[in-house]
């Protein structure tokens, strides 16, 4: 879990009427175990236990965990190393471990949970801090100057094109695999995720997607559903299912009042400003609807010759509808970035729509600063009544109603072991180990209800009985982990393509979409086919064949 | 003291040669072969090795920096055994001048290597020669140019800096009120980091619906105070911002310099019947001119490397109306990994700004001249 959203959460919980409601259910289950359902606990696993036992440490509510916290979580879930690794069995191993140090979360967690795995098993591990703003840099760096120096790496999925695809990482062990259970994830983190050429090289600990957000309140409005039926709006005035309503809705709400705050009324709230590669997903969360073909995994490029579909139908749709929608955003939208737009834009009450990752949902009832706690409602991402087929090159209608696209922005962490282990079986074994205890079913629930950094993952981690049985409030857990759970596990979820240097495509096409919205090209088209020629210079100097064959293998094809 | 007593001392105080054997010069010249021979070996072994032209090497590049340390030994060893006095002279210097070749001279030499370089951190096939590539696409590359007409902009901004900095230090030179309190005040934007500045001033003091400036304009009756959409506007608030922090440097360089202006100067022209105006321009002004001269270009200089204000503040936008070719060089380099054009990008505006500086010192110095015989 993102540190803010706990504390957050926390902050909210800590009123007294939602202590006593917890005394209350507390009672309740007291007086059940008493009356029968203490012979069905009875029967619960050791393992339901210690589930139980660990979302105690520190408690709800008890303030952030600290280091033994972490110390003690790691030596209770040590039970899946005691299955497969002698005690002392890893003596004079070293290894070092690389990931980040952000809001002093991360490698600080592994080091606490990681201790009593060190005192067990005897292998010492060293650490490489990094902030996040080093670590491409750092990892590149390595990567092409040949100076891997560390042994287990936490790291982004969109990066294994740079490290799974050029061979530098080492294949999941069987072992690993089943011990961690990885038929619990949920269904976009499984393959092609993690795999190259059908090998598997990842060990998930994070998860990431985009939903989106809309003002409940705008909808319950009986002044803007008459004003909607009055100007002729199509349907219902209701929350938007696909991209066309957006926009209409958009334009609708120019001139109107909010009716929360009173300022002015605004629609969709695109970001127009780039955020270091990472603005580039906004656009893709309306495009994905109409580039996402439920018959083709790929939408970005063409598989067969990485040739850009940045500039066909489906994206300048995207790119004209961020352009039309323009007039209709807040003034100085051209420099929001992402940030902007949620933060203190959504949150402080301007604006009806917004696609973000799941933090704005928990922030949006918790923070101080949110004044639409009470008015937000969640969904996946809006859909479209057509769909462009790249094979064909034709706008279809699918039998089966609008196509849905969620876009799994940045797809999460994971824990790698890398291949300079392979040629030492007990060095190998010490850095799976080491990696599949971070990696655990029980830990990983853990780091889902407490900072850490990290999202669920996992189709265990939305049992929302667990998590009201440690404190959390129920209504607001299903309301946050549902909408991303929908998107999780949705069949034409659009995953990123995991190709070397992702990243420099989406920087690249933040500074041609900068000046699309200036005015600085004549249309949609020309903006998109800059970013298509610019892409196709970097495939060129990347390697057109090695981009090729490795899409193909992050595809899954 | 006389003559006689004072000679021995004078004799003891020279210092003479050692005498330098043939057998100790040879020896000098063995050891200095020796180390030379074992990092050209280490050198082209592993450069070889790299080049994949044999199958043995190091698996780094530690073990050549170990025989150039080793060599840099050997070469001081060399010049006492072969030089004598003269070679342990050397060695007060020779550390220093290996240091500068180690940190200064062959980074900007594999520097300039890596330009002419197609070197995609990302890309499978390393780092390649691409001849004048790098250079073609920097001629053909529109985010560049646009880059170099702002710093033109930003540059032309620090005439307007110079003339209100002047102003300021005129007012903290004169006998006002809580002098000292101000020249406190007036340096604390100098304090500031730019990132802190970019986040206190750009993104909440100028925030378009509660940042303080924006409701003061609105209050003054602008409507929509976006102080980052328009191209022209936008400009203007980062050199703006910019200015704010940096004036205060030149302010106090030119208080230093009108501080030191000598009071019986401006007296004798008040004497000669000069008014202030004339006191300023035809006493004042000129006698600053080497410090205001020195200001503006290390304030020109500080604009040349402007990025930090401008990344947090609009990244470049909008459309590229605030980006500097440093903030353009950071996104290439940085965000895409763009090893081999980055550096180009780079050199190619270290190169500018050295002859732009120079061209600029050289007119300052004519026009000094030129200042200092029309005064004559």
């Amino acid at each position: 879990m993102k540190v803010h959203i706990y504390e957050r959460l926390m902050a909210m919980q800590a009123s007294r009427r939602r202590i006593l409601k917890g005394a209350a259910g507390a009672g309740a289950l007291a007086l059940g175990a008493k009356g029968g359902l203490g012979a069905l606990m009875t029967r619960a696993s050791a393992q339901e236990n210690l589930r139980a036992e660990i979302l105690k440490i520190p408690g709800v509510g008890a303030g952030s965990p600290t280091d033994a916290d972490w110390q003690r979580v790691g030596e209770l879930c040590l039970g899946g190393t005691r299955q497969t690794v002698q005690e002392g069995e890893f003596q004079g191993v070293e290894l070092t471990f690389m990931g980040l140090n952000n809001q002093n979360l991360h490698n600080f967690l592994f080091r606490g949970f990681l201790k009593p795995w060190e005192a067990y098993t005897g292998a010492k591990i060293n650490w490489i801090d990094l902030a996040q703003a080093d670590y491409n840099a750092r990892l590149q760096q390595s990567i092409a100057t040949g100076t891997v120096d560390f042994d287990v790496l936490e790291m982004g999925a969109p990066f294994e094109g740079d490290v799974c695809g050029k061979g530098l990482a080492s294949e999941v062990p069987d072992w690993v695999k089943s011990l961690i259970d990885m038929d619990d994830y949920v269904d976009y983190l499984k393959a092609p995720v993690g795999t190259w050429d059908g090998k598997l090289y990842r060990i998930s600990i994070d998860g990431d997607c985009h939903t989106f957000c809309y003002r409940t309140d705008y909808y319950d409005n009986p002044e803007f559903a008459a004003a909607w039926k009055e100007s002729g709006g199509q349907g219902e005035w209701a929350p938007p299912k696909t991209w066309a309503e957006v926009q209409a809705h958009s334009a609708f709400l120019k001139g109107k009042k909010d009716p929360l705050t009173g300022l002015d009324a605004h629609g969709f709230l695109d970001p127009l400003k780039g955020w270091g590669g990472f603005g580039f997903y906004f656009l893709e969360d309306r495009a994905t609807a109409y580039a996402k073909h439920p018959d083709d995994p790929a939408w970005l490029f063409d598989p067969d010759t990485m040739k850009p579909r940045v500039n066909n139908p489906a994206f300048v749709r995207a790119i004209q509808e961020v352009m039309d929608n323009m007039a209709n955003q807040p003034p100085d939208q051209i420099n929001a970035d992402p940030n902007t737009t949620a933060f203190q834009q959504f949150l402080a009450g301007t604006g009806d729509m917004l696609t973000w990752w799941g933090d704005v949902g928990a922030s949006a009832r918790t923070s101080d600063s949110s004044v639409i706690g009470d008015v937000i409602g969640f969904d996946i991402l809006p859909g479209s009544e057509d769909v462009y087929n790249s094979k064909t090159g034709q706008w279809e209608k699918l039998a089966s109603g609008a196509n849905y696209a969620p876009n799994m922005a940045y797809i999460g962490w994971g824990v790698y072991v890398m291949a300079r282990v392979d040629g030492d079986e007990k060095k190998k074994k010490a850095a799976w180990s080491a990696a599949a205890h971070l990696g655990g079913k029980d830990i990983s629930l853990w780091m889902s209800a407490y900072p850490s950094g990290f999202q669920p993952y996992r189709n265990s981690h939305f049992n929302y009985d667990e998590w009201e049985a440690a404190g959390y409030d129920r209504a607001f857990i299903e309301d946050y982990l549902g909408s991303n759970l929908d998107s999780y596990n949705h069949p034409n979820a659009a995953i990123e393509p995991r190709i070397p240097g992702i990243f420099q495509y989406y920087s690249v096409a933040e500074d041609e979409l900068a000046k699309g919205y200036a005015g600085q090209y004549k249309s949609a088209q020309e903006t998109a086919d800059a970013i298509a020629a610019a892409w196709e210079k970097i495939t060129d100097q990347i390697g057109r064949e090695s981009q090729i064959q490795l899409y193909k293998a992050s595809l899954g094809l | 003291m006389d003559n006689a007593a004072a000679l021995p001392l004078v004799l003891d105080q020279v210092v003479r040669s050692d005498p330098v054997s043939h057998g100790r010069r040879r020896l000098g010249a063995a050891i200095l072969a020796a180390g030379s021979l074992i990092l050209a070996a280490i050198l082209i072994l592993q450069i070889l090795y790299k080049a994949d032209a044999i199958a043995f090497g190091f698996v780094t590049w530690r073990p050549v920096l170990y025989a150039y340390l080793l060599w840099a030994v050997t070469l001081g060893i060399s010049q006492v055994l072969r030089r004598g006095e003269a070679g342990a002279r050397a060695l007060f210097v020779l550390p220093a001048i290996l240091f500068i070749i180690s940190m200064v001279v062959f980074p900007l030499l594999f520097g300039l290597y890596i330009s002419f370089t197609d070197w995609n951190l990302s890309s499978t096939m390393g780092r390649r020669l691409n001849g004048f590539d790098n250079i073609r696409q920097m001629w053909r590359d529109p985010f560049y140019w646009n880059a170099l007409y702002n710093m033109v902009l930003y540059t032309l901004a620090v005439l307007v800096e110079y003339a209100i900095a002047f102003g300021l230090a005129l007012l903290l030179h004169s006998q006002i009120r809580a002098r000292k309190f101000f020249r406190v005040v007036f340096l604390l934007p100098l304090m500031l980091s730019p990132v802190a500045v970019s986040w206190m001033v750009g993104k909440s003091m100028m925030e378009i619906r509660f940042g303080p400036v924006a409701n003061f304009a609105r209050w003054l009756g602008w409507d929509t105070p976006a102080f980052f959409t328009d191209p022209w506007f936008a400009r203007i608030s980062i050199m703006v911002m910019d200015a704010w922090t940096f004036i205060p440097l030149m302010m106090i360089m030119l208080l230093a310099g009108l501080q030191a202006v000598p009071k019986e100067v401006t007296e004798a022209a008040k004497v000669d019947g000069a008014n202030s105006w004339q006191t300023f321009w035809r006493v004042v002004f000129p006698l600053t001119l080497p410090v205001s001269i020195t200001a503006i270009l290390i304030r020109i200089i500080f604009k040349l490397k402007i990025a930090d204000i401008i990344i947090n503040v609009t990244s470049g936008g909008p459309g590229g109306a605030t980006d500097s070719v440093t903030s353009f060089i950071f996104r290439e380099y940085r965000d895409r990994s763009n090893v081999g054009y980055g550096t180009l990008l780079a050199m190619v505006y270290l190169v500018m700004i050295v002859v732009f500086l120079t061209v600029l010192l050289n007119l300052f110095g004519r026009w000094m001249r030129g200042y200092d015989q029309q005064e004559a």
